[in-house]
Order: structure tokens, then sequence, then C-alpha cells
């Protein structure tokens, strides 16, 4: 499995996340088929250093929007300002319906973008499904 | 009086696959209620101690119910109704790959 993405829209997400330093960005990635197509920049209604979560009003007419255009919701994106590239255990506890091993969102690659190194920040992918969590290729055209 | 559901993938086992339920409830209280009845298990993914999970958002149309008055909002015939997992995590507690 991997996930496509444009040169452009990776630039617009490691800036989207560097400009809010100190705090973790957010956002929703729209496509088909493991490509992406449109960049969604969300708001956190609870921004912080070491969290976020996605205002949720925005979220909902996001997603609404991503429905009515005829794409799916192919990847979320955040920041790790001080961390590595790799799911936290809350990003693991959050990817799952609560108490279960249901993804919330299935399929979704979680891009997570580390800023430890300012002048080169590193972003992966993964996905979080059945306990596991397994690395994505991005393939950045 | 019937009112659409929206069912969100993760719980749609719950549902035997369907992503749309119709009921005839008449507020989101009865509506969990009427969807354990057709579907034994909703409930508890839906609510823990009688509330709205923490990180579920629930949506009479296009408006938050936590705006509109809780568990206890009023439906009317043909409100659509969605379920919405938030979008939520962050570094805290972050794991190193070993």
């Amino acid at each position: 499995m991997e996930l496509t993405i444009r040169k452009k829209d990776l630039d617009q997400i490691v800036d989207h996340c560097n400009s809010c330093l100190p705090d973790e960005a957010c956002g929703i990635l729209a496509g088909g088929d493991g490509r992406v197509e449109k960049i969604y920049r969300m708001t956190s209604a609870r921004p912080g250093p070491a969290s976020y979560e996605m205002d949720p009003g925005e979220q909902f007419r996001v997603l609404k929007d991503i429905r009515q255009s005829g794409r799916a919701l192919v990847g979320i994106y955040h920041s790790h300002p001080g961390n590595p590239a790799y799911p936290s255990g809350i990003d693991v506890e959050k990817a799952y319906w609560p108490g279960t091993l249901f993804p919330n969102y299935p399929g979704a690659v979680h891009v997570i973008v580390s800023l430890m190194d300012r002048l080169n920040p590193a972003v992966k992918g993964y996905t979080i499904d059945k306990g596991e969590v397994a690395e994505v290729a991005l393939q950045v055209v | 009086m019937s009112v659409k559901v929206r069912i969100p993938t993760p719980l749609q086992k719950l549902t035997n696959g369907k992503a749309d339920v119709e009921c005839g409830a008449k507020s989101i209280n009865d509506l969990i209620d009427e969807l354990e009845r057709d579907y034994p298990g909703l409930k508890e993914r839906l609510t823990d101690e009688g509330r709205v999970r923490r990180f579920i958002n629930i949506y009479v149309n296009d408006e938050d119910i936590r705006f509109l008055n809780k568990e206890a909002t009023a439906l009317k015939d043909g409100d659509n109704i969605s379920i919405v997992p938030a979008i939520a995590g962050g570094s805290a507690g972050a794991t190193v790959r070993t």
C-alpha cells in the first residue's frame, strides 16, 4: 500500500505545520485510489504542543464536502513539533472507536510531520488497524 | 414519523452492514434506545453513563446536538442524523519505533 501525493501539496502541509508552531497542526486529505487530490487545513479545537482535536463543526462540513465532491477521505495529517514521525499512544487510541479496535476511518493513512529538525521535516504515513501500526510509503510526484 | 441515521463504518458491523437505517424516534435519547433495540450493542458504543461519548459527535441535519438540547434534542419527520467520530490525537506520550 502507498499514498501518492503531489510535491506542492506536501509542501503546503509542511507550511501549515510550521505556521501552527509551537502547537500541533491537523488536516484532512481527500482523493481516491490511494491518491491525494485535495488538502483541507483544519482548525484544532484544543490547540496544544502535544495534542490536537479537529473542530467538530468544521470536520463535519469538510466530510460532507468530500462526499459531495465524489471523493473519499484518504488521509489525516498532523504534526509532532518535538517528537518523531511515528504514531503516539494517543494517536493510536484515538484512531479507533472508543473501546474497540475498529478504525474510525478505515483505510485512512495517518500522515505525521515531525518538526524536530525544523530545516528537514520528516513526513511519514501509517495505517492504524487491528491493533497494528504499519508504515505506508508516500509516493511524492 | 421517520428519521434517517447515517451509521459510521466502525459501527456497521452491528447494523448488518447497513450504512443508513431509519427509525421513528422523537428525540436523540429515543433514537439511541431504538437503535439498541434493533441493533444490540450500539448503545454501549455511543454512550457512557447515559451521555454521548466524549469523542463522538451527533448531528441533526447540520447542527451538533451539543449546541441544541444534547441528548434531549427533539427530532422531526425527515431529519437526517449523522454520527461522526472525532479526529484527534497528538504526540503526548509519543513512542519511538525500536
